[in-house]
């Protein structure tokens, strides 16, 4: 699949964006040892914010008529993108009660009612992450895609982002305890563990062939001729592959960037002092690294419709 | 009804006529126009809603070359459609054609990533999906004579291996050719139930030797003159 | 099989889609290739909504192909020539300068210098033209003018095929027969990719495949009809006749042929002098009255072979009244084709087919011809006026065309398949190949080549005709060529269409003499339609050796004047000095006549006309106008009265009125003053409006008595006598051995008592192809070419959607194809170390080329291919410069000598059929190597061409539309309540 700009940015950054709230709100919701201040939450979830407004413009700027984007919502009942929008338009007003709560100086830990707002905001903005994920699993064209591990990728990779990024925000303002930065940690090598099985298990082709694609099961079967000389929209979209040992060190490096750096920071980077370069460093690093494995999501998916242009298995 | 095409893979030449017949209707069709980038310059390409791709069957010299058009399947599941977040896909309830309304999409292209058959094109100018619609502009015109109320690929083909019709009547002609012949479905294995079938290439006619063992000819002298008035 | 689909029952809440009352349907014929279709045009503005299939239209029965369907975008190609154009005084030729000139001053200035020539020497004028269709006009239009040196394309296109037929059937394959696709039940396809006759072959191809009959084709490439063949049989190029002539022997050993059928319809029985080293050596035994002889196994006496009832002798050996020896015709070729040089097993080793195939598919075919016989009851009266209860059909049929025709040895392998058809007794049989009105003609048609020409003077006869013996050749007393192509010379005795392909070439060396002005008609001579494209190039713009300049200050060439006439900017209008612009096929009055090239079928004398369906935008006039203009501006006797004004007000006049014989015109339908007659009447003044209101043709059904046999049926060989198609009702007598042949043979021994060529080289030509009976030899070409440097053939084959240079403009066609590759076999590619698309060299003897590969499964091992004609020169065609035709596509032809290789002759002798002058394309061997590193992109390329003056710019986007669409609209409702997808649920 073509890998659009577009779609990475807005996947990468809503994703984290989703990931830091579900954090922050959840987070909030119990009476830890360490509590956050009410500004620091407003912070945290100001940056959330940013992140997953500026994701979703950014989601739009791939639609070809993006006069019609309002018209995204209609069909909930089967469309997970649908699903996705709804539920991302939704979330502002509870976002925005939680966050207006919070700013009036509501401790999320103190009223049930409160608790429970803060839980609904973080579960939402997950459920919202999976439903960006069930996007992709739905389409049985994408074997890469159609299956269970996509929504889970994108909530760890969320989460992930998220919880980096809590850790660095807060010790910006003075106060992320070494246990926070290493739930942190455990969250990259849980996302880190789905991710490189997802590798695996991508590696092995299945699904139709040429042969099931044109009906003859019984012969080998080689395109002649795709019936026209230049590109058409197919096979822009579709066509789109990567050599192969370039995406091997495209993997290396979503892995290193993604999970190898910023674990080894938290593990060994960080001392008593002032963490924050460190933690930043941290962030960026694994915003890099899921960039990377964004577009490679994209790129190594093969569409069933290149069966048609000459694959023999997607 | 359940509307779709049967393609004769026996006799499809791969002339291309239904593709350009295709084209031809619809770019001042009801989803028109189709449009073209570059027509004169690198590259050229453009809509279309029939694509005729070729393939090979075995190795030289036991090989066949098939021609293998491709459109809408009009699936009975169609994913496109399960898709589509804004509605502009759909199929009609009352014939099964799956169809875009051409004011409600937003050109996300996600309808396109679930067919898996290639049966959707973006038109970048206008911004929507664009597809087959089984020529819905030209099946129910009462104006056009009833034998002329078929999809312009159907009409067109030279060597007549396109079918038009209702699935749903097991003795209209679709069905029938499908059912006799073994048509199939392309990647049934996806369970969109496309309802478009492919009839596959006959086996070759067993055709007997005609051979005189008894006296072979060696030379003239053999032959004896027969009496035969001219 | 045609759809019984009968409407669906009508759906409410739909919208007006389409806003019928603005729109026509006007019927006319396509032109998008020569198939000529009829069509319906809807059109609405001006503006071409819709083409289709005319289902009442006899050729295609409202189908149409990708070309008929992609006619909007003809309509809409840039490359419309917008007005006439001359090359502007001084500017070099070729570079593309021109001003735009009025329709006066452009046709003043030309009927002043055709006057001049016509005066002086009129064959200093050479008109040629293209695919055009109304070659019975410029024909016309040449022989009013005085020229020999006039003719169509056939010559590099088709003409081993028509000459073939006419010289044994008395028909031919494409325009002139059809196989019954209605009856037959083995059919062999040889050397067809695509045809002309792009329509009926598909829907008979699809009537055979449905009926379950066998389809087998003989084709070295298995593309487009071999798809869909029962069996693909991969011949190596160019020995397509040992393999007719080795079923022929198997069918020969085996006592497998029609008897009754070679007796009574064929020359067979007929008596042929076995005197070698005498003049009467190989002659047909004739008495005084020049019948032919047979021997009479009854009256055991030599007989009138032409008379009913006689028994004769198929076999045997006599002797003639004067005591001379006699064979049988079917003696000689029994002798000729039992010897085992043609048994599977030996044309095995040069054809490439097993020898168990061979015998099979012979053998096969015999089970089909007299096992599964056909008999349709039907009572028919033969010559002789005796009655017959039905006809009996053996229901093989047969069909080729360029991968017969472009070999120069195509002539002898057409007349060697014909043959075996004929031994089948499968020619105008019931599922058989059946011939086409006007066709059959007897053999061959008593026209001969026009040879004196004299100033101001029309021919005597027409330019072209069919030679049967030396005397007829259009050559001086020194015996050299009097026409500009050579043709009916030495070179090329029986050229019936001319070789067009010849005369640049031939023009420009002044070889066998200079001429003034050439016009050119649709034809692309400086590019796809000419061998040695790079050089007849350069030859275009070769100027006078004194390097003087003329009185207007204007170059010199050795090819003084260039007029082309074309509708759209191609290559050779580049070159053109005077560019007449044409209309395009939707704006235009035409004939498709059976003075011309037949639109017939079988069973019905068919012809048609164009109507214009929509008007010119651009100050442009049919060609076929502008010839009756300048043929009334010079004062043909045909075109002026006797008083000396105009005959003809204009060609739709001209077509109405002109009579080639009383009662005979360009269109058999609706004849007579009131219309009420067909094929022959009086002129009737409503005849065009009596073609538009019968949607263009005119059909006229034969009658089921009329349908097979017609060489020999008396009503239909009377009624074809009576509308003008024969000149006699005597039966057609089939010629498996050609005396016309032998008559040029025995000229090259030195034998014939009437011209003879003088020196070796045309004597061994005479004795070695001039074979009475068809006969197999290597391609010259091939003769001459080492095939362990030059291991690989090379041809071109004619993708189903594209014709020729007509179609790269097509804005839809050309995003099918835009470039092509030359295909080669995968194993053989892995063998040498090529892979798939990247780029190679081909060089043959004549050049090399740079060519992007593809591999693919089938091709004969030994043969590259590629799409013709797809590479374009930069610029033409209304195409960007950067356009993939003229940047990665590439033409074959830069590889294709005009010549034959020098060692082979003694002078400069076309690469052609050494009897009809066709052009070889398909001889070409080559060498195939990778192209270094670095090294993509064709080879070579020209300069880039000018754009006209007032051309339209190729627009970078289209969105062709004749009415805004008219929308189908969900209901919100509907988006919001409806559950799943599946309609059941809903």
């Amino acid at each position: 699949m073509h890998p659009a700009f577009s779609v990475i940015f807005f996947t990468v950054t809503s994703g984290a964006g989703y990931g830091l709230i579900a954090i922050t709100a959840i987070y909030s919701a119990f009476d830890f040892s360490q509590p956050m201040t009410g500004a620091q939450t407003l912070m945290l979830s100001a940056v959330a914010l940013v992140l997953i407004t500026s994701g979703l413009i950014s989601s739009t700027f791939h639609l070809a008529n993006p006069k019609n984007a309002w018209r995204a919502f209609s069909r909930v009942r089967t469309s997970w993108l649908a699903r996705e929008g709804l539920l991302a338009i939704l979330f502002y007003p509870i976002v925005m009660l939680y966050v207006y709560l919070v700013w009036r100086g509501v401790d999320a830990s103190s009223s049930t009612a409160m608790t429970t707002l803060a839980l609904i905001t973080g579960v939402w903005a997950i459920v919202t992450v999976f439903s960006t994920g069930m996007i992709y699993a739905s389409l049985k064209t994408i074997r890469q895609w159609n299956n269970a591990l996509t929504p889970v990728n994108y909530i760890s990779l969320g989460l992930m982002l998220g919880g980096l990024l809590f850790s660095w925000l807060l010790s910006l303002s003075g106060n992320v305890s070494a246990n926070l930065t290493m739930v942190a940690s455990y969250m990259v090598v849980i996302a880190a563990t789905i991710k490189i099985v997802y590798f695996f298990w991508i590696g092995t082709p299945a699904g139709p062939t040429i042969n099931t694609a044109t009906s003859f099961t019984a012969r080998t079967v080689r395109l002649l001729d795709v019936g026209h000389t230049a590109g058409t929209f197919l096979t822009d979209e579709f066509g789109y592959q990567v050599a192969r040992d370039r995406l091997v060190a495209l993997r290396w490096i979503a892995i290193i960037l993604g999970f190898v750096l910023p674990s080894l920071i938290i593990w060994f980077g960080l001392g008593e002092g002032d963490n924050t370069l460190m933690l930043g460093a941290a962030v960026i690093s694994a915003f890099a690294g899921v960039a990377v494995e964004r577009w490679l999501f994209f790129a190594e998916a093969r569409h069933v419709v290149n069966l048609y242009h000459g694959a023999q298995q997607c | 009804m359940k509307l779709g095409l049967v393609v004769d893979l026996d006799t499809c030449v791969g002339c291309n006529a239904c593709a350009v017949a295709c084209k031809q209707w619809n770019t001042s069709g009801t989803t028109g126009p189709l449009t073209d980038l570059e027509p004169y310059g690198k590259d050229p390409t453009g809509v279309w809603f029939n694509r005729i791709r070729n393939y090979e069957l075995g190795d030289y010299p036991d090989n066949k070359t098939v021609h293998f058009p491709m459109s809408c399947m009009h699936c009975e599941d169609a994913a496109c459609v399960t898709v589509c977040p804004t509605g502009a896909s759909y199929k009609r309830e009352e014939d099964g054609i799956v169809l875009v309304d051409q004011d409600k999409c937003m050109g996300c292209n996600l309808c396109a990533w679930a067919c898996p058959y290639g049966a959707r094109e973006l038109d970048p100018e206008e911004g929507v999906m664009k597809k087959c619609t089984l020529c819905v502009d030209r099946i129910y015109d009462e104006a056009l004579p009833e034998d002329e109320r078929q999809p312009a690929c159907v009409m067109t083909c030279p060597a007549h291996a396109r079918f038009f019709g209702d699935f749903d009547d097991p003795n209209s002609e679709v069905s029938r050719l499908s059912r006799e012949r073994g048509g199939e479905h392309l990647m049934p294995e996806l369970g969109y139930k496309p309802v478009n079938t492919y009839l596959p290439p006959r086996n070759k006619p067993n055709i007997p030797t005609y051979k005189n063992e008894t006296n072979p000819i060696e030379k003239v002298k053999d032959w004896v003159n027969r009496l035969v008035a001219r | 099989m045609a759809s019984t689909f009968k409407g669906l029952p009508i759906a409410l809440n739909l919208p007006q889609f389409e806003n019928h009352e603005k729109q026509e349907g006007k019927y006319t014929t396509c032109y998008m290739c020569a198939c000529r279709c009829g069509i319906k045009v809807t059109v609405e503005d001006n503006e071409v909504r819709f083409i289709q299939g005319n289902k009442n239209h006899p050729v295609n029965k409202g189908v149409l192909c990708a070309k008929g369907n992609a006619g909007i975008m003809k309509q809409k190609s840039p490359a419309k020539l917008q007005q006439p154009m001359m090359r502007k005084k001084g500017s070099e030729r070729g570079t593309g300068e021109f001003e735009p000139v009025s329709w006066d001053v452009a046709l003043d200035y030309l009927s002043e210098r055709l006057e001049k020539i016509r005066n002086t020497d009129p064959k200093k004028l050479a008109f040629f033209t293209g695919r055009d269709q109304m070659q019975a006009l410029s024909g016309l239009w040449a022989q009013q003018y005085g020229t020999i040196n006039w003719a169509a394309h056939g010559g590099f296109c088709s003409v081993n095929m028509a000459a073939a037929g006419l010289y044994s059937i008395g028909h031919a394959f494409w325009e002139f027969g059809d196989p019954d696709w209605d009856n037959t039940k083995y059919f062999m396809l040889w050397g067809v990719a695509e045809d002309h006759a792009s329509n009926p072959i598909k829907i008979g191809l699809e009537k055979i495949k449905r009926r379950g009959a066998k389809f087998v084709s003989i084709n070295p490439v298995r593309t487009g009809y071999q798809a869909i063949a029962d069996e693909w049989v991969p011949i190596k190029p160019g020995t397509d006749a040992i393999l007719a002539l080795s079923m022929i022997h198997v069918l020969m050993k085996n006592d497998l042929f029609d008897w009754e059928y070679l007796v009574r319809y064929t020359n067979s029985p007929y008596l042929v002098y076995n005197t070698p080293g005498e003049s009467t050596d190989g002659l047909i035994c004739r008495d005084a009255e020049g019948n032919p002889q047979s021997w009479d196994l009854e009256k055991e006496a030599l007989v009138d072979g032409s008379l009913p009832e006689i028994k004769p002798a198929l076999f045997g050996e006599y002797t003639s009244a004067d005591g001379k020896a006699l064979k049988t015709v079917f003696t000689l070729l029994a002798e000729r084709y039992l010897d085992d040089q043609y048994s599977p097993a030996e044309a095995s080793k040069v054809c490439g087919v097993a020898a168990d195939d061979i015998e099979r598919m012979a053998l096969e075919m015999a089970h089909v011809a007299f096992e599964e016989t056909i008999e349709i009851n039907c009572e028919w009266t033969d010559w002789a006026g005796r009655k017959h209860d039905k006809f009996i059909g053996r229901p093989v049929s047969m069909h080729a065309m360029r991968g017969i025709s472009a070999h120069s040895n195509g002539f002898q392998a057409c007349r060697a398949i014909h043959l075996l058809q004929i031994m089948l007794g499968s020619v105008d049989v019931p599922g058989g190949h059946l011939a086409k009105p006007p066709f059959p003609k007897h053999i061959v048609p008593p026209i001969k080549p026009a040879k004196p020409t004299s100033p101001g003077q029309p021919l005597n006869s027409p330019p072209l005709g069919f030679p049967t013996c030396p005397e007829d050749l259009v050559i001086d007393d020194d015996g050299k060529p009097l026409r500009i192509d050579k043709a009916y010379s030495w070179d090329a005795p029986i050229a019936n269409h001319g070789l067009m392909h010849m005369v640049i070439t031939n023009a420009v060396k002044g070889d066998p003499y200079p001429i003034d002005t050439l016009i050119i008609f649709m034809a692309n001579m400086s590019w796809n339609s000419t061998m040695n494209t790079s050089s007849v190039r350069d030859m275009l713009t070769e100027k006078d050796e004194s390097g003087e300049k003329d009185e207007n200050g204007d170059y010199k060439y050795k090819l003084p004047f260039l007029v082309v006439a074309d509708a759209f900017h191609s290559e050779m209008t580049a070159f053109a000095d005077l560019i007449l612009p044409d209309t395009t096929y939707l704006e235009r009055y035409d004939t498709i006549s059976i003075l011309d090239r037949p639109i017939s079928e079988p069973h019905a004398v068919c012809d048609a006309i164009r109507a214009p369906v929509i008007e010119p935008d651009r100050d442009v006039r049919p060609w076929q106008e502008v010839l009756v203009d300048l043929a009334t501006r010079l004062k043909f006797p045909a075109f002026t009265k006797e008083d000396g004004s105009p005959k003809y007000e204009g060609y739709n006049d001209f077509v109405i009125n002109y009579e080639k014989a009383p009662g005979l015109g360009f269109l058999a339908g609706w004849r007579g003053e009131d219309g009420s007659k067909s094929l022959r009447g009086e002129p009737n003044q409503n005849q065009w409006q009596d073609y538009i209101d019968n949607e263009c043709f005119f059909e006229h059904k034969l009658p089921k008595e009329h349908h097979y046999y017609r060489f020999a049926n008396k009503g239909y060989l009377e009624f074809a006598k009576e509308s003008g198609f024969i000149g006699s009702s005597k039966p057609i007598i089939m010629e498996l051995y050609s005396e016309s042949l032998q008559k040029f043979r025995l000229a090259g021994q030195g034998l014939y008592d009437g011209p003879q060529p003088k020196n070796d080289y045309d004597k061994h030509r005479m004795v070695t192809y001039f074979d009475p009976l068809p006969d197999y030899y290597e391609p010259l070409e091939q003769q001459a070419t080492s095939s362990t440097e030059y291991p690989f053939f090379a041809i071109t084959q004619r993708p189903m959607m594209m014709y020729h240079s007509w179609d790269s403009q097509n804005a839809w066609l050309r995003q099918i194809l835009a470039q092509n590759y030359m295909y080669m076999n995968r194993q053989k590619a892995e063998e040498m170390g090529i892979v798939d698309l990247s780029w190679i060299w081909v060089e043959s003897e004549n050049g090399k080329i740079r060519v992007q590969v593809k591999l693919m499964e089938g091709v004969e091992s030994n043969t590259i291919w590629t799409w013709n004609a797809i590479g374009k020169q930069r610029g033409a065609w209304g195409l960007d410069p950067t356009a993939n035709e003229s940047n990665d596509g590439f033409l074959l032809n830069h590889l294709i000598s005009e010549h034959l290789p020098s060692k082979s002759a003694d002078r400069a002798v076309t690469n052609s059929d050494p009897i009809t002058g066709q052009a070889a394309w398909y001889d070409l061997q080559v060498k195939i190597y990778p192209a270094a590193a670095g090294e993509t992109g064709t080879w070579p390329t020209f300069d880039t061409i000018k754009p006209m003056p007032g051309a339209e710019k190729p627009v970078s986007k289209l969105q062709y539309q004749t009415h805004k669409a008219v929308g189908l609209h969900r209901s919100m409702r509907d988006i919001l309540t409806r559950g799943k997808t599946k309609r059941d649920d809903s």
